[in-house]
């Protein structure tokens, strides 16, 4: 009886929860190393390129975008079990937030006026703009499921960027919106990390993409405590009866319609909150962003990384992040490369249909890509970092058939 | 005033008539048994009652309270526990986890705990398997963890849709004096059953169910004996 009690009543406060911290936990070890990594990575990269790292720094904090987007993503999909296949439509709508707010744009448009906000005022406004979006979206769609549901959301992806590229009065059109303002903050630290002496910066601008990555790092920690505190809250666990169960869990006294609203209201402020990190970052949006590709993409982050489980998710999206802009990016240059190396020289010459080794790959880069994935959910089905019952999910699924046996015997 | 009164609902699913102006209520302290064949409407009506299913007509009264069209959310806040056909538990949560389940609506940790241990004292075996997943429990055992899932919620009403279903008879006996063990803490429990030789003998009140109307009442004694009922129900 102890350990259920001390479960249902758990200690408040930050000591009881440091106390409660399993050390042996998988999780906990994944959040160790994941934070770990991030901490050392940009003066390690550094160190390793002889201080000229500073762009791939700046590819690990549009990584970090992305394990933002999984994470939003994880909150629909992963814990409340609603299928959303449109999901970089609010990272759009996150993104065009901060594009039109903080930039000329506006003065071009008939309201013939710009605005500036501050990006971290922004960040607020395109969390809401996104969430209000999220409801919107989520409103008709509630009595769908699984499949049907998937649908609307596929729809509604493909919606969005096509207004923003249509609407071009307001938004620019294929052009998208340039130069945006640059996100500035009263004082910041600067360090080695960045390859500066530690001091502290008065005015600091955001323009090196160390000072992003630094930024993506704080926010991911913020966000990492939230997401966990809201998996195990109430609504945490009506979400999780709802993705189990929806008949029962509306037994069980489970407003499932204000349950799923909330999960597609918070899942998309997630996006709206890196749409709008990705815009400053960028200093550029485009309506060609968002395409489905970027949906399916987050999709993909969440399913191989563990379904439901935060740091299963950030992991898979840190995995297909570098796989698909750096590994594949980087594939045509390293066979080539490689080929020269081996003395395979030939290889490299373009003859007939042959394009040259490198061109070639670059024309398989989907099938390597499509042949990763295939391989890693027939070897790992369950993602990289399962949560605990998406794991039992997938055992039972094996054993059901003779558990019934057992039963009707 | 009856703790739950149904007056003449209709319901139907798409264009099926699913019911027809049943009517029946269930008192203070009472074990009322609603018997009936497959599809005759006994399921509907408790879905009717707990809001998964609007009626189409009639009026639904709940200690004094109309519910007809109250979200099945706020029903259960009133006090209706409902264990749905099938027991529809959450097969890959714990059983412990399931039991919490049934006490979302409620906030007072204190009481929640002393009803789990009301729970474990009514089935022993949910005690000892708390910790496990609720799918691979045997057919029994979640039954016995449906019930006692419904009863979280403290219900002032506790309606079971088949609880018998599928089971062992030394498991039907040990379900059915649970339920007349947790009546006589002074829960009503509308019980639907197909068996309904073993729902007659504990029922105080009974009704039988035909093609979504009301085609007999009475004490549960009266339909066991009645001719009509053994005919078509028990097998006689």
């Amino acid at each position: 009886m102890s350990e259920v009690s001390e479960r249902a009543v758990p200690g408040r406060g930050l000591r009881g929860r440091v106390q409660r911290i399993d050390w042996h936990d998988r999780n906990t070890l994944a959040y160790v190393v994941l934070f770990g990594l991030a901490i050392v990575f940009p003066g390690l990269v550094q160190f390793a390129t002889g201080g000229n790292g500073t762009y791939l720094v700046s590819t690990a904090a549009d990584a970090g975008v992305y394990v933002l987007l999984a994470l939003g993503l994880n909150v629909v999909v992963g814990f409340a079990g609603l299928l959303d296949l449109g999901y970089a439509a609010f990272f759009a709508i996150g993104a065009y937030t901060y594009a039109m707010l903080a930039s000329n744009r506006l003065a071009v448009t008939p309201l013939h006026h710009a605005v500036h906000i501050p990006f971290w005022l922004l960040l607020l406004v395109a969390v809401f703009v996104a969430a209000l979006f999220g409801a919107l979206l989520g409103a008709p769609t509630l009595r769908l499921r699984g499949d049907y549901l998937a649908i609307v959301t596929l729809g509604f992806g493909e919606i969005v960027p096509r207004v923003f590229r249509n609407l071009a009065t307001w938004t620019g059109g294929v052009n998208g919106i340039p130069a945006l303002d640059v996100p500035t903050l009263p004082a910041w630290i600067t360090g080695p990390w960045a390859g500066t002496p530690l001091a502290v910066v008065r005015d600091f601008q955001f323009i090196d993409p160390t000072a992003f990555y630094v930024l993506m790092v704080a926010l991911l920690v913020v966000i990492v405590v939230l997401i966990n505190n809201l998996q195990r809250s109430r609504l945490g666990r009506a979400w999780m009866a709802i993705r189990e169960d929806e008949v029962a869990a509306a037994a069980m006294g489970i407003n499932t319609v204000t349950t799923k609203l909330l999960a597609f209201a918070i899942g998309a402020s997630f996006s709206g909150f890196a749409g709008c990190f990705y815009g400053a970052k960028l200093s550029l949006v485009s309506p060609e962003n968002f395409s489905f590709v970027v949906s399916v993409t987050i999709l993909l982050m969440v399913v191989l990384g563990g379904m439901g489980n935060i740091p299963g998710v950030m992991m898979g999206a840190l995995a297909i992040y570098v796989i698909d802009f750096y590994v594949l990016t980087n594939l045509p240059a390293w066979t080539s490369g490689a080929a020269n190396a081996l003395g395979l020289g030939f290889l490299n010459q373009q003859q007939g249909d042959w394009p040259g080794l490198g061109d070639e790959t670059q024309r398989l880069i989907y099938l390597v890509f499509g042949l990763i994935l295939v391989c890693t959910m027939l070897l790992r089905p369950q993602g990289l970092l399962p949560s605990r019952v998406r794991q039992q999910e997938l055992a039972q699924a094996s054993t059901q058939e003779s558990l019934a046996d057992v039963e009707s015997a | 005033m009856a703790l739950l009164e149904i007056e003449r609902i209709d319901a139907s699913y798409g264009h099926v008539r699913a019911l027809r102006g049943v009517s029946l209520r269930v008192e203070q302290g009472e074990i009322v048994a609603l018997i009936g064949s497959n599809g005759a409407g006994k399921t509907t009506t408790l879905r009717t009652v707990s809001g998964l299913v609007r009626p189409s007509g009639g009026r639904i009264v709940f200690g004094g309270r109309d519910i007809t069209r109250t979200r099945p959310s706020d029903i259960v806040k009133l006090g209706i526990g409902h264990a749905p056909e099938g027991r529809r538990l959450f097969p890959r949560l714990t059983v412990y986890d399931n039991l919490l389940m049934g006490a979302f609506t409620r906030r007072d940790r204190a009481g929640i705990e002393e009803d789990l241990e009301r729970v474990y004292t009514l089935f022993p075996r949910i005690r000892e398997r708390r910790t496990q997943i609720a799918g691979t429990l045997s057919g029994g055992e979640q039954q016995m963890l449906a019930v006692g899932r419904a009863l979280m919620a403290r219900p002032r009403l506790l309606m079971l849709d088949e609880p018998s279903l599928g089971l062992a008879p030394l498991l039907q006996d040990t379900i059915f004096r649970t339920l007349v063990e947790i009546n006589a803490q002074g829960i009503p429990v509308l019980l639907v059953e197909q068996n309904a030789n073993r729902a007659l003998e504990i029922a105080h009140r009974a009704y039988v169910l035909e093609t979504g109307s009301i085609v007999m009442e009475g004490t549960g004694q009266e339909l066991l004996a009645s001719e009509e009922v053994q005919r078509a129900y028990l097998g006689m």
